[in-house]
This record gives C-alpha cells, structure tokens and sequence, in this order.
C-alpha cells in the first residue's frame, strides 16, 4: 500500500486525491480498441461523375476562400460555370441530407463559387513538369475539352480538333442561351485555353484535316459527341417543317431563327426535347411535347420538365408517331398512336406498347423530332470496332488501336450528359498518361463511403434546401435571358452550413471536448493528436464525431501497446 | 406575513434600500433569478413537475445573453449532478434543480459531491414519491436523502427561496459542502408572490467570485476521490462530518450579513414564532409554517400560550437551538410532511434523538399531516394544538391527522373552555 504524506485527520485535505500527477499512470494499456482519425468519402462524391472533391470545395467557400474553392473543383472538372447550370447533379441524389429533409444544392454552390471566379485568370500551375508528347483531341465537346485540360496540366501538348467554327460542341450548339449563357463557356473555354490547349477551329478531322496529319501525334483521343439525330422511322419525315432538334438548336444558338410554324409539336422526352420546346415558347410559338411514356419515365432533368411546364410547354404522353402528312411536301398533319406501359425494358423503364386501332391525327405546322443522337463516325479511317452505332471502347477508354482512345457520347456507355463526358476526358487523360508511360497503373484504393446512419445528425438542426432564385416567368418565355440566378453569397453560405462534410474532419472539436480522459489535444499546426498514454479506448470520441472522420480499429496485442507507448 | 418575533421574510422586505425591483412570480422562478443574482456558471438539468419551470426560465436567461453560464441539456437527473460534479470541481459554480424522482436517480451522485467537498447548489421542489404517483407536496423526496452529506434548506416563502439560494452559495463555499434547498410542490412552485429582487452590485458584494481551495488542472492532472485505504478513509469521514458541525455557525453569520445587507433574516436554523411566553409550540417546515402563523395568531387572541417553531435548516439539524426551546416549554408538537415507515415522522425523530441527553425534555407528540399534497388548512393546525392542550402525553407514536378511516379513531379535540385552566405538564 502506498504511504501517505499525512497522517492525522488535521493535516489532510478535504477531498482525496493523488499527490503526483496521474500522467504517470498509463490507463492507455486497458484498451483494446483505438480510435483513429480517418476520413472518409462522401457519397456526394462518389455521386459526381467527375469525382468533384465537394467536401473539401464546400469548406473553402465556408471560409470565404473562394479562389481556392475553384482551384478545388478545377482539380476534376475545368467546367464549373457549365456544370453548375445544365449538370443533372447526381451528386445530390447521393446526399446524406437528403433522407434527414432536403439535399444540399450542390450544383448551385458549385455555380456560385464559378461565378465568383468570372474574372479570375489565373488557373491552377501545371503540377508537372512539361513532356515532349503530343496528343490530338479531337472534337471540342466536354469531353474533348476536359481530356486535353487534364492532359495539359499533366504537361503534355494537347491540341484539339474542332469540325466548327467555334469550339464547345454540344454546350455551344445543344444548349439555348437561357440554360448556359455563351460568356460563361467563352470564358471556361479561354481558361482551358490557358493551360496550354491548342484549339484548331474549322478542322473537321476527314474533311479540311486529313486523318493521316493524326500520325505525327503520339496519342489521339476521338471527342466527336453524337451530334446527329436519330430518325424517327416514319413515313413523311422528310417533309418540309420536320425538323431534327440538333439542327433545332444549332440554329438558334448559331443566332439563326428557324422559320418554324405557330404550333410546334416535339416529339421525345430528354433534355433536347425539352430544350427545343422552351426554345419554340420564346419564339412566341405554341409548343407541345408528345411523349410514348409517361412522365415518371422521362430522361430529362425533373427541374427542366418543370421549368417547361411553368412556361407553358404542353405535354401529352403515350402517345408515339405513325406517320407525318402534308401536302406539297409540307407537312400538315401528324399521325399518332396511344400506347400503354409494359414491362420494364433494359433500361428499367416501363416499355410503350401501342394500342392497337387507337390512331389518330392531329393538326401541326412545325415538328422537331428529338428523340436521341448518335454520332458520326463516317470519318474513321480504320475498322474501328463498333457497338451499334457507337465507338467500341474499354473501360480504360482505349478503342483497340494502339494510342487511339475515345470517349463521350461518341464512344460506347454514353449516357449522353455533359458531367459524364467531362469524367470520360479525365479518365482517359490517366489512361493517354498511362500508355505513354509516364505514370503506372493503379487500381485505385476502395472508397469507404459515409452513409447516412453515419451521420451524427444530433448536431445538425433541420433547414430547408436554399430556394434558387429566378426571373419571372413572363420574362423568362419571352426572350433567352438565363432563367436561373446565382445564388446570393449568403445564400450560398447558408447552404454551404447546411452540408454534414461527411467523412471530413472539420477540426469542430467534438472530439476534443468529450473526451472524458483529456486524452486529445491539438498540436501546434492545428492537428488533433492522441495521447494513448492515457486514452482508455472508450469511443466517445468515434460516436460523438458529427461527420464519421473517426473510426475505432482492433488493438494489437497487449505487448505491442506497450511497446508502442514505450516508443 | 410579519409576526410578533418579526419574520422579515414577507413584504415588509420590498420598500428596503438593497430592493432593485419587485416582481410577482413564482417560486420556481424566484430560484431562477437567484441563480442569475449569483452568477452560476455552469447549469446542469433534466426536466421534471414541478421543477420544469426553473431550468426553463434559466435557459431563457442564458440564451438571451443575461447569465454567462453554460447550459448543459442532459438526459438524466444522474448526468445533470456528474455534470455540476465535473464543473464544480474544475472551479466553477455549478447549479441544479430537480424534484422527487429525479432527485431519488441523483442519490449515488449526490454522495459524491458532498464527499467531494463541492459547493454545488440544488433546488428540489419537494413532491411525493411513487407509487401511486403524485406530484404534489410532500418531504419524502429530499429526507430520503438525509445521510449523503448535503445541506438541506425548507423554504416558506417565495423570497425565501431567493434569498436562501444567495446564501446557500456563501455557505457552501465556506464549508465546501453542497447544498439542497426545498420548496413544496405547487404551494410555492407554481404560486406567484411579489419578490425582491435585490441589486446586482449589492449581491456581488455579499457573493464574490468562487475562490476554490482546490480545482482539477488539465495541466497537472490528478485523481480526485480516488481509492484510500482503511488508515485513511475514516479522517476522510471525520473531516466531512466536522465540516457539517461547523457549517451550523456559518449559516447562522451568513444568516446575520445578509440580514445586514438586504434588510431580512430567517433566524439561521431554526425561527421562532410567538415562542417567548409560549407553554406549548408546534416545530414544523416549509409552507406548513406560514398556514401555522395564522392558527398560532387565532389560538393567542384566545388566550392559548401557543407557539411556533420553524425548523428551516434540516441537515445541519438545529440541535442547541432545540434543546434551548424545550428546556423553556411544556408540551412540543412536531408536524411531519413525511413518514419513515417502521419508524416515524422523521423530524419527530430527529428531534427526539436532540432530546434525550438533553436536560430538560418535555413530552413530545409526532403528528404527520398533509402528505401527497393534502392540504394543510388553519384547521389542521388548530386540530393538532387542541390534541396537544387535551393531552399530558400522546396516546402513541405517530398521529395520523386527516386520515380518512372507518376503524381510526377520528379525533375531535375541541379546544378547551378555560386557555389557562389546561393540565400542567411537568418535564419527565
């Protein structure tokens, strides 16, 4: 038994306690767990085709750091401006918010902190040192720009190849004025430009530029996009007042107008068909979309069908057309056929079933046919080999040509957005890097992914999602002004704060606080540091942890504790 | 109300200098606004009837900004006391309040604040306990809790209840004890009375800053209670115990100052009413003891030697100032909120116990009245004195008064004809 310094009832204090520091008594050895401080992915993350590293951008923009928020996104995607409008935000469909109220408005932020860098120039250095290589682009789509970016910042030249005169391909022929204003790709594409790209306008690969200028480059990456639209297979179609919507748009966006007719009927149920309906709507035309499924089943953006809606855009569902009738050779009429849902088909979706004997016409003067794209790939010397109307490639994007690779909408996978042609550019940039030979092939490390039981929601009040601000709708159909407005700095604070950063240590000091042995402490660069002298292993730390930055893993044996504590 | 031994405790309190406002609350809220007064830094509670209204006027004193105190939300009474235990011994001043149940979950922690020497403060409104559940008054709750070393206050009044949670902290921080105070369910907790509250400035002077003679240092840590052998742990005892005894004289200097100060005192221990020339005199707690005054004033102005005796400090219990009152009466009533079963009322015991190496001891009669919340009316009280002015002894250990009973005998004691023609009753 250990002595004690007093020994009579006067010279002891009122309360017993140890006369030396307890430092020196290690309780550290009762554990038999250990916390550890260990980030995590968030599923928003995981969700961004382009593999955004959101959590870390969304703590910058907190910090008001918003030059550095965009050097953050830039890291993945040289488009924030464009993504942060037209993107589908899968992102958000991923969001561990979601299942507590609202996702977070990620696309909205991401625009915002864009759009705070408009007038900034100065892009991100090339981490790496210049390379003697040259590769081609070809095509100056998304995917195109986002592979000669990823390229150049890796030090290669890259030199892209554009049919056009001007470079952007489906976010500057695809997409109207009030969804993607043309300053903002402008400026985007000037900063990719910055980084070394070469852009060649006018040079369609087969026609002004011979597909043998390509052998001098050590690489090819074929970007062409799927620029043509599919046919409806109907007799008529041919006529006079049938338009496709990529001719559509393209006109529009090249600053024509189509002479189009005052009742517009679209036949097809994604984003082109969406966009040339709200296109005829500010022409002052009437315009209703016909589509063979339902709503549920259509692949447009929801918020854009709403949009169209709110304008006037009329729909009628499952119907599918038979045939288009007109007289000297301008069409009058369509006729269409009801159909009804099926089983689900390989997409998932419910599969149209035409009703028999249920034909009818309905009057129209203008139809735009926007029922898919494919692409055009007449211009391909060699026996590529194909997959249906698409460019076969590998999961690495490679195409089995040595050094030939290709991705986007033009290869096989599409699933014709523009965040997933910028994930093609930026993957098969590591897969040119890798065959070139400057970086060896990694298999990655798994994502431990943050779900939303994860999430310590205890300190997290419930918000609403931010309400994205627009112009009136009366203004909105009448002309191509940009229909949704950027938000506010403090609306994007606010929704910033709504965001849990999942699986990202936020230095909160939860940890810190509730740790009932004082066993955590922070060091001089601001780091959380364990003192497992004394951290019994209790994993109050672990569960209080708002955001699952922490984890508890299995001790070694007793001896090697020990030895570990000794060191 | 002001009585002949000049009970300062009612309004003739509100017109003095030390008065910054008066408001009409409740009893709760008299302790809320104490603990602003006092400067807690650390408030620690989980709701419970009727106490629930004291941490929610806190919370609103904290969250507008008017107290710098952390309020912690915690899920149990058991945390809310570790939670004043940790802040207490770090050095802050910590408070809480809680009632019946909750208090009963507290029990092992309130062993270790007080054997932790820590100057906690709590507010229990005393309910009864369940089953069958109740939430009226009764004194189970907090005597329940008799041993555990804590200090144990029953209030009359609303101001009382301010004024003691004033000089509870100074108490507690000079004997390093912690402190109860009670207040009845109802009666005073969700009863309004004009309250003075006294200025700021004046109170800072009575209170200061806690100065702790020792405080846990993240720096230099130390194991606070730990394990003590046998050669240690009974001076450990002895120094808790001693700390109790002195605590006796505290209450009664603190009592002085603050009288000094703020223009009312309690008398320290105990208060006497109409005790001077009384032959018989009823010891009772709490609101009971205002009912009383009024029965005591009817009983006088018919010639009945009758007095009161107000027992406000519990733990200290008052034993020279009740050995001084029995060596001057005949007869002594103790009216008990509360029963001991197997034994007892329990101040009825405690007051026999003061008694029997005391030289002189008058006959003592053990009534218990108004538990779960029945009231206690004048009548009750003027029962209980003319069972004492017809009676030399008491017919047995405890008298159950009001109890509702077919095989009971149902006492009907009129008050005798001639007040001064009773039986004399001479010390045994």
């Amino acid at each position: 038994m250990a002595k004690y310094k007093y020994t009579t009832v006067e010279e002891m204090p009122p309360l017993a306690f140890s006369l030396e520091s307890t430092r020196k008594i290690p309780t550290g050895s009762w554990r038999h767990v250990r916390p550890v401080y260990k980030n995590k992915t968030s599923p928003c993350e995981v969700g961004c085709p382009a593999g955004e590293k959101i959590p870390e951008y969304f703590e910058l923009l907190r910090q008001k750091r918003y030059e550095e928020a965009w050097y953050k996104i830039l890291e993945d995607n040289p488009l924030p401006g464009v993504t942060g409008r037209v993107c589908y935000h899968p992102c958000e469909g991923q969001c561990n918010r979601k299942p507590y109220d609202e996702g977070v408005a990620i696309h909205n932020i991401e625009r915002f902190v864009a759009d705070q860098n408009l007038r900034n120039k100065k892009l991100p250095r090339v981490s790496e040192s210049p390379k003697s290589e040259k590769v081609a682009i070809i095509g100056s789509g998304p995917a195109g720009l986002s592979c000669a970016y990823q390229l150049a910042r890796k030090g290669y030249h890259a030199v892209i190849y554009e049919a056009d005169h001007e470079p952007g391909g489906m976010l500057r022929y695809g997409i109207p004025d009030y969804r993607l204003p043309k300053k903002i790709l402008d400026k985007e594409i000037a900063d990719i430009e910055s980084t070394g790209v070469e852009i060649r306008p006018d040079s369609r690969i087969g026609g002004s530029v011979a597909w043998s200028e390509l052998e001098k480059y050590d690489a090819v990456f074929v970007a062409v996009g799927a620029m043509r639209s599919r046919k409806m297979d109907v007799p008529g179609e041919d006529m006079k007042g049938v338009f496709t919507g990529v001719d559509f748009l393209w006109e529009i966006n090249n600053g024509d107008v189509p002479k189009i007719g005052r009742n517009v009927l679209v036949v097809g149920g994604g984003n082109t068909a969406i966009d040339a309906a709200r296109t005829a709507v500010r022409l002052g035309k009437k315009a209703t979309i016909l589509y063979r499924r339902t709503r549920t089943e259509m692949p447009a953006v929801p918020e854009e069908i709403e949009e169209a809606e709110k304008e006037g855009v009329r729909f009628e569902f499952l119907v599918a057309p038979v045939k288009v009738t007109g007289s000297k050779g301008k069409v009058s009429r369509i006729e269409l056929m009801r159909m009804k849902l099926g089983e689900p088909d390989a997409s998932g979706r419910r599969k149209p079933v035409p009703v028999k004997g249920s034909n009818f016409q309905v009057a129209a003067d203008t139809i735009i046919s926007a029922i898919g794209e494919e692409p055009d790939l007449s211009f391909l010397p060699y026996s590529f080999l194909k997959k249906g109307v698409r460019l076969f490639v590998d999961d690495d994007y490679s195409t089995g040509v040595p050094g030939i690779f290709a991705g986007g909408d033009a290869a096989t996978n599409p699933n014709g957005t523009v965040v997933n042609a910028i994930r093609a550019g930026k993957e098969a940039a590591t897969s040119i890097d890798e065959f070139l030979g400057w970086r060896t092939k990694s298999n990655g490390t798994p994502h431990e992914v943050v779900r939303p039981e994860d999430v310590n929601t205890f300190y997290f009040p419930h918000e609403s999602r931010v309400k994205v601000p627009r112009i009136p709708v009366a203004k909105s159909k009448t002309g191509f002004h940009e229909v949704n407005k950027t938000l506010s700095e403090a609306q994007a604070l606010d929704e910033a704060d709504r965001c849990f950063t999942c699986g990202t240590c936020l230095h909160c000091d939860v940890c810190m606080t509730f740790c009932p042995d004082v066993a955590i402490s922070k060091d001089e660069s601001g780091e959380y540091v364990i003192d497992y002298d004394h951290c019994k292993g209790c994993g109050i730390c672990v569960n209080e942890c708002p955001r699952e930055a922490m984890e508890l893993v299995p001790e070694g044996s007793r001896e090697e504790v020990e030895e570990a504590q000794q060191v | 109300m002001n009585g002949k031994n000049g009970n300062n405790s009612g309004n003739g309190g509100l017109l003095h200098p030390s008065v910054d406002k008066v408001l009409v609350i409740e009893g709760t809220h008299a302790a809320s606004y104490a603990v602003k007064l006092a400067r807690v830094q650390v408030i620690a509670a989980y709701p419970i009837t009727p106490q629930t209204s004291v941490v929610e006027k806190l919370s609103e004193i904290v969250s507008q900004g008017d107290l710098a105190a952390k309020f912690i939300k915690v899920e149990s009474e058991h945390s809310a006391m570790a939670c004043c235990i940790g802040s207490s011994i770090s050095g802050a001043r910590a408070f809480t309040a809680t009632s019946s149940q909750g208090l009963a979950l507290m029990h092992e922690l309130l062993h270790w604040a007080a054997g932790s020497r820590l100057p906690i403060v709590m507010v229990n409104v005393n309910r009864a306990m369940a089953p069958p559940w109740s939430i009226y008054v009764d004194h189970n709750d907090s005597l329940s809790q008799r041993d555990t070393g804590w200090l144990q206050f029953y209030a009359e009044s609303n101001q009382e209840v301010m004024d003691t949670v004033l000089q509870a902290y100074k108490i507690a921080e000079t004997v390093s004890l912690p402190i109860m105070i009670n207040l009845d369910a109802f009666v005073l907790s969700h009863t309004s009375e004009p309250v003075a509250i006294p200025k700021q400035e004046l109170v800072d002077e009575f209170l200061p800053a806690r100065k702790p003679s020792f405080r846990i240092d993240t720096a230099d840590p130390k194991a606070f209670g730990a394990l003590i052998g046998p050669d240690a742990y009974m001076e450990m005892r002895y120094k808790l115990y001693s700390a109790m005894e002195d605590a006796r004289a505290v209450i009664r200097d603190v009592d002085s100052e603050f009288a000094e100060k703020f223009g009312r005192s309690y008398g320290g221990l105990v208060e006497e009413y109409c005790t001077e020339d009384a032959e018989i005199v009823l010891m009772t707690s709490a609101t009971a003891v205002s009912t009383a005054r009024i029965a005591v004033d009817e009983l006088r102005s018919m010639g009945f030697p009758v007095g009161l005796v107000k027992v406000r400090a519990f733990r200290p219990f008052p034993v020279d100032e009740i050995r001084a009152i029995a060596g001057r009466v005949k007869k002594i009533g103790i009216m008990d909120r509360n029963v001991s079963f197997g034994a007892t009322g329990i101040i009825y015991q405690e007051t026999k116990a003061v008694l029997y190496n005391a030289p002189v001891r008058p006959p003592l009669f053990g009534f218990i009245a108004g538990l779960g919340g029945r009231d206690i009316t004048p009548e009750t009280i003027k029962e209980i004195f003319s069972y004492l002015l017809n009676h030399d002894e008491p017919e047995s250990e405890t008298i159950w008064i009001g109890l509702k009973s077919k095989s009971a005998k149902q006492p009907e004691h009129p008050l005798p004809q001639n007040p001064g023609g009773q039986k004399k009753s001479e010390g045994v």
